[in-house]
């Protein structure tokens, strides 16, 4: 098991650096650094003043030496302009001339410089992640009960009328990505003058203009019902049909089963043999691919957050990118590649725990 | 004129429908009345799920085929004074053009209905394409790491889980920004990856007719000059004819979305080869000595198909649906191109006021990704039937 | 000294009476008069006064009350040293601290600020500036003349990159620096400016939003880290994209008690470029006014409550051909594509109307200078012949944009009018990030500018041969001769006969497709005061209220 836990952050840690590495060399093109440039210092400076730019700010040196600094397997860039003042990559990140020279990279610790928000990538990234973090704990909360619930109920007896119309409620959602939900959503619920906002008001319902509110920004201060539902629901609509799904699936696998025959045989009544005897075996699969939906929620994430401008990681993901933010892309790579690989790992244990018959060698 | 009311405008559509109607009518007489003979298509029609999934899929299939005589307007000229009209609008000035906007307006006075049906055009002539291209990668790459296992199998099981473990949108952003564009970087990808289908079939029919040099050479060969010149043409952009081309931006596109979609391709490739290569019929064979590419092919694949095709079907809306997310990060194909993501996100921007231009294909990309899935259902079930 | 200045006080700059008539004649609009009459140095009732009107009372009709908290809608970017500025919305936010030596006014005059008043000589080449007494830093160090000149020689440094302030001090640099002698500290409270060449547009050039007034302590990084400044107010957050918020500073006295700072705390919220998030904000009223707002949005925000406020301006977009690409070095095919676009049309179709129709030569009707000229025509068919005459029957132009959504449906609407001609055409928009990297060498792009008080203004900064900002690569030698010729000429009228003939040059060399002048347009609540829209983005939030 150690060896197995061994061998698995070995394979993580390998996966990481080349993935930051294609992330560094993506990002470090000459067409993207005069993008950066021009998006830090302003956007009509001219070819020279770029290459200027580039120059004092420690982009001129090769690729690979800047990845190594990254790394902090080699030191700081650092330069002493005319007046004798001491400019760096350590001087800036630990805030004394001192560090010049040293190595500040993300083996000792230091993510480096968002320079699109002007601070520490872990600073910016902690903020965001603990944001985002409540956003997927509600998003889990909805999904898992409400998909499981769908899942059973369709499994239990398959071909059912019920199972006929909870399945194309599941297939309808997982047709239907979040920037499709999303949209609908707030022209449903979120706008005064269309959907069910204008009928609810004219009832005398609501007090405010609308029933939910289509913009999540003031949830980073407060989560309300009225300001967090639209997004979570977004998220979960879209995840709810695949895990139901394959619930499903697995429930009607495990209902045909001799164990449950006999045990119907024997006369216990219907909602025994469900709740006692296929539960916990109709859920491996489902608890497996929950796991592995969680980094697969991501892309749903950054729609979510993008489209209700909801500061968290996926919000952050994309800033980065479109800013062309380096060190913040590679810092919400390094821990996307994290979430990938340990919610695949929990999977995998899981699916040893909850099943007995599994070991693994 | 007055604006139309929702009856005619229904009415007005289904017989801009006209040759769509009569086209499923005819593909569904023809196909229940010869279901029999049709193997795993003609099963299809035993299912009630997938009758309605192949409906729907060929309904926008037809759309987009017939789409010249569907639309009643360009999808990109402007018309002065419909600017976000509501549907049934008629034009202040009609000439010689249909005389209403049958879903109204968009936010730059263009037939909302027209550009759906183009934009069905657009999305159907690269969602499958792009999921045809990833299956032969996968296939490709998955039948030999799956039968030959070992040292071959970690890399590039390793290689799969490392595009894998990229958060999608964010390959996207890295790969289909302006920048990229300018560097060599889009049509070295499509050049090795536009490589991997000819290599398919040309080792497909090689392992099929090797003892039959003279019919092998000619199938190989044809096979070699066609590919050629596809790939000449797409690639490099360089067909002498014309006839294959793809602009940067959507050759950037389309590798982006292949390349995010091969992997996991790969993956169901490589598990079902596991499984089946413990069966008896190919160790026949293997003492038959035949060569593994012969088995892999020719014995191993047709075996697996039933979990593929259901699979491609489900990819075709996995693919669509990523093209949308293209659309709405701005990433997408052309600006003005009338795709469904495009649109939706254009609409996006007034849709508590004019819902309509956002809506339009929004229903339509959801029915698209709903007829797919239930398609993919039904074949599930009817293969699992044999 | 004060005998120069007591003189220069009663005396009228010649221009300025020349204005006056110009303005009597109806050869100059009113907003036009001010902002040329204060220029050189009036103040705003005495130029009121030369024209026979009396001054707007500056008292509103309620008086403003105090206190309250002040919810905004706007971008919050990275901070960086003033100077280097390309953005109105950094300047906005940071102008509760970082004041200006004189401010550009909604009607169009300049209001002294840190000044108390200045005087250009008749040559329009040696400027006076006096120093407002009284003023004081809120680290508590006294305003004088030394910070004054600190200033102008920050702005006149062209070895920092992006330094914009340098190309708008004109001559007074050279090279990269102050010219000699070019700034003169003549007491505490006076300056003197020595230019050699006359420029009429010096004092609003440091009206202009890269112009904040630093104290000598700053040394070019973030205005927000260290906020020393004249203002009432001090930054109390500022976070990138998420938002800022700004309050009364309660250890300051501010120069201008009384006249301003009512309210107690202004939070910016940047929501994005998605305009859709600001309305949902708006519906569930978490913002009471926003920057900006574009074409439909307008209506939508009237119509939750947020009536808006409109300025006129002299910006517009600038759908041009760079001469030095294939196939726009040819005259015929762009006087073709232009022949194929109804100017009028697009203004309908990509901007909502909003605005006036603009004649294809970047100028304004609203500058001094603007000569009428003969209407342009519009004719598909004329333009698909001279298309293939050129050659291009069957080539495929592209139209590159920004994918600003007013941006990107202009140029989709001139697209669309040149398709209809029969004319291929594409349309390609590129990310805000990267647009900006070649907006200079785009075959065919469009640019948005900003509006420059002076006809000779933008023809200076974009048309003339070899300036870096000329993205039509445009090089014409009896263009630049005029326009040399036009920038020595202070009367309006003279300059107009030059002027004529430069917009003729203009047209007849096909520069560029420049379909419309923007209004621009602001909502805000109706119990917002004091914060209509003003031409150049100003937010100046000193002077907000709320009842």
């Amino acid at each position: 098991m150690l060896l197995f836990l061994f061998r698995r952050i070995g394979l993580m840690l390998v996966t990481a650096l080349c993935l930051t590495f294609i992330v560094f060399a993506l990002t470090n093109m000459p067409a993207k650094l005069e993008t950066l440039a021009k998006t830090q210092a302003g956007s009509r400076m001219t070819d020279a003043e770029v290459d200027r730019w580039l120059e004092r700010n420690g982009y001129a040196s090769p690729m690979l030496v800047r990845y190594g600094e990254w790394l902090g397997v080699l030191p700081g860039w650092v330069r002493t302009d005319d007046g004798g003042t001491v400019t760096g990559r350590c001087v800036a990140l630990r805030d004394t001339p001192e560090a010049a020279g040293e190595r500040c990279g993300i083996l000792q610790g230091d993510w480096g410089f968002s320079t699109r928000f002007r601070a520490g990538v872990a600073e910016v990234l902690s903020a965001r992640l603990g944001a985002t973090g409540l956003l997927m704990m509600w998003v889990l909360i909805v999904m898992v009960p409400m998909a499981l619930i769908v899942g059973i109920l369709a499994g239990m007896r398959e071909g059912s009328r019920t199972d006929r119309a909870l399945s194309t409620v599941a297939i309808a959602s997982t047709a239907t990505p979040e920037y499709v939900s999303g949209v609908l959503l707030i022209a449903l619920l979120a706008s005064s003058t269309v959907g069910l906002s204008p009928l609810l008001v004219s009832w005398g319902w609501i007090d405010g203009p609308v029933l939910f509110q289509g913009n999540a920004r003031s949830a980073l201060e407060d989560i309300t019902l009225s300001n967090f539902t639209l997004p979570v629901l977004t998220i979960a609509l879209y995840g709810m049909g695949y895990v139901a799904r394959i619930t499903r699936a697995s429930m009607t696998e495990v209902m045909t089963q001799q164990y449950i025959r006999t045990a119907r045989l024997k006369g216990v009544s219907f909602g025994k043999i469900v709740v006692k005897h296929a539960l916990r075996n109709a859920l491996i699969a489902p608890f497996t691919v929950i796991m592995l939906q969680i980094p697969w929620l991501l892309n749903g994430v950054v729609i979510s957050e993008v489209l209700f401008s909801y500061p968290g990681f996926g919000w952050t993901l994309y800033e980065a990118a479109v800013n062309n933010d380096i060190e913040l892309l590679l810092a919400s790579s390094v821990v996307a590649v994290v979430v990938v690989l340990v919610t695949q790992l929990i999977s995998d244990v899981g699916y040893v725990y909850l099943n007995p018959r599994i070991r693994i060698s | 004129m007055e604006p139309l009311s929702w009856f005619e405008i229904l009415a007005r559509i289904a017989q801009q429908l006209l040759p769509v109607w009569v086209a499923l009518v005819l593909t569904y007489a023809l196909s229940i009345r010869f279901k029999r003979r049709l193997g795993l298509y003609g099963k299809l029609f035993d299912s009630t799920v997938g009758m309605i999934g192949f409906g729907i899929v060929m309904f926008w299939l037809f759309v987009a085929l017939f789409a010249n005589f569907v639309v009643t307007h360009d999808s990109l000229s402007q018309v002065s004074g419909m600017r976000n009209a509501v549907p049934g609008s008629a034009l202040r000035d009609p000439r010689d053009l249909y005389p209403y906007y049958l879903l109204g307006g968009d936010s730059l006075a263009r037939d909302v209905f027209s550009r759906m049906v183009m934009g069905a055009r657009e999305v159907l002539r690269i969602a499958p394409f792009a999921a045809m291209i990833s299956f032969m990668i996968g296939i490709t790459l998955g039948l030999p790491a799956g039968y030959f296992a070992g040292k071959l199998d970690t890399g590039l099981t390793f290689l799969a889980n490392l595009v894998l473990a990229f958060p999608v949108i964010l390959l996207f952003f890295l790969l289909v920004a302006p920048e990229i564009q300018e560097t060599p970087i889009p049509r070295v990808m499509a050049g090795i990856l536009f490589l991997v289908p000819i290599l398919f079939v040309t080792v497909l029919l090689n392992a099929r007719f090797f003892t039959q040099p003279a019919k092998r050479n000619l199938y190989v060969g044809i096979v070699l000059a066609v590919g050629a010149w596809a790939y000449l043409g797409l690639v490099f952009n360089a067909d002498p004819v014309g006839l294959w081309s793809m602009s940067p931006n959507l050759l950037n596109v389309f590798v982006a979305v292949v390349f995010v979609n091969a992997p996991t391709v790969f993956r169901i490739v490589r598990g079902i080869t596991l499984d089946i290569k413990t069966r008896d019929y190919v160790a026949a064979a293997q003492t038959r000595g035949e060569g593994p590419w012969y088995i892999m092919l020719w014995e191993i694949l047709p075996n697996a198909r039933g979990p593929l095709i259901v699979d491609f079907c489900l990819r075709i809306g996995y693919t669509t649906i990523l093209l949308g997310t293209l659309g709405f990060f701005g990433l997408g194909v052309s600006p003005e191109s009338p795709d469904w993501g495009s649109t939706i996100n254009a609409g996006r921007r007034l849709l508590t006021v004019y819902p309509h231009p956002a809506l339009v294909p929004a229903l339509s990309l959801m029915s698209l990704v709903l007829g797919l899935n239930l398609l993919a259902d039904g074949l599930r079930e009817e293969s699992l039937r044999d | 000294m004060k005998d120069f200045s007591q003189e220069a006080v009663d005396r009228v700059h010649p221009a300025a009476d020349v204005y006056a008539r110009d303005y009597r004649a109806g050869k100059l609009s009113r907003r036009e008069f001010l902002t040329r009459a204060t220029a050189l140095g009036l103040a705003a009732p005495a130029a009121y006064g030369l024209i026979g009107l009396a001054a707007p009372s500056v008292a509103q009709a309620q008086t403003p009350t105090m206190g309250g908290t002040l919810k905004m809608q706007m971008a919050i970017k990275a901070q960086r040293d003033p100077r280097t500025w390309d953005w109105s919305e950094l300047a906005n936010a940071c102008r509760g601290w970082l004041e200006y030596l004189v401010d550009y006014q909604r009607d169009g005059t300049l209001l002294p600020v840190l000044l108390e008043g200045w005087e250009a000589s008749d040559d329009a080449k040696t400027y006076t500036l006096r120093v407002r007494p009284g003023v004081k830093w809120n680290n508590g160090d006294d305003f004088t003349a030394a910070d004054v000149a600190h200033n102008f020689e920050r702005w006149c440094d062209g070895s920092v990159e992006g330094n914009s302030m340098a190309t708008r001090m004109g001559s007074l640099v050279e090279n990269n620096m102050v010219r000699e002698g070019g700034i003169e500290i003549v007491d505490d409270l006076t300056v003197r400016i020595n230019l050699s060449q006359p420029d009429i547009a010096l004092m609003v050039s440091v009206a202009d939003y890269p112009a904040a007034v630093m104290h000598p302590s700053f040394t070019g990084d973030d205005p927000v880290a260290n906020p020393i400044g004249t203002g009432p107010y001090l930054p109390v957050s500022y976070e990138p994209g998420i938002g800022a918020v700004v309050e009364r500073n309660a250890d300051h006295t501010w120069w201008n008690e009384g006249n301003g700072a009512y309210l107690d705390r202004i939070e910016f919220i940047d929501l994005g470029t998605d305009p859709a998030a600001w309305v949902a904000s708006a519906e569930s009223g978490e913002i009471d006014l926003n920057y900006q707002a574009q074409g439909d949005i307008i209506d939508i925000f009237d119509a939750i409550g947020m009536p808006r406020t409109e300025a006129v301006t002299a910006a517009t977009i600038a759908v041009r051909f760079n001469q030095e690409n294939e196939p726009y070095d040819n005259k015929d095919v762009r006087k073709a594509l232009q022949l194929a676009v109804s100017n009028a049309i697009v203004l309908e179709l990509g901007y909502n109307d909003l605005g006036t129709v603009a004649e294809n030569h970047h100028v304004c009707p609203i500058h001094p200078e603007y000569a009428e000229l003969a209407p342009l025509t519009v004719d598909g068919a004329a333009a698909r012949a001279a298309i293939e005459a050129a050659g291009l029957g069957d080539y495929e132009f592209e139209l590159i944009s920004i994918d600003e959504p007013w941006q990107a449906e202009t140029c989709d609407a001139v697209a669309a009018q040149i398709r209809d001609a029969g004319i291929n055409i594409k349309r390609t928009i590129l990310p805000g990030a990267t647009f900006w990297n070649d907006w200079t060498k785009y075959p065919f792009s469009a640019t948005e500018w900003n509006m420059r008080p002076l006809g000779v203004q933008i023809l200076n900064l974009a048309y003339r041969t070899g300036v870096p900002w000329n993205e039509a690569a445009f090089s014409n030698e009896e263009f630049d001769t005029l326009l040399d010729q036009a920038n020595g000429i202070a009367d309006a009228d003279a300059r107009r006969e030059v002027m004529h003939r430069l917009e003729e040059i203009m047209q007849e060399e096909g520069v560029l497709i420049q379909p419309y002048w923007r209004s621009i347009f602001r909502n805000a609540r109706p119990n917002v005061h004091g914060a209509e829209m003003h031409p150049t983005f100003v937010v100046d939030y000193v002077k907000y209220w709320l009842s």
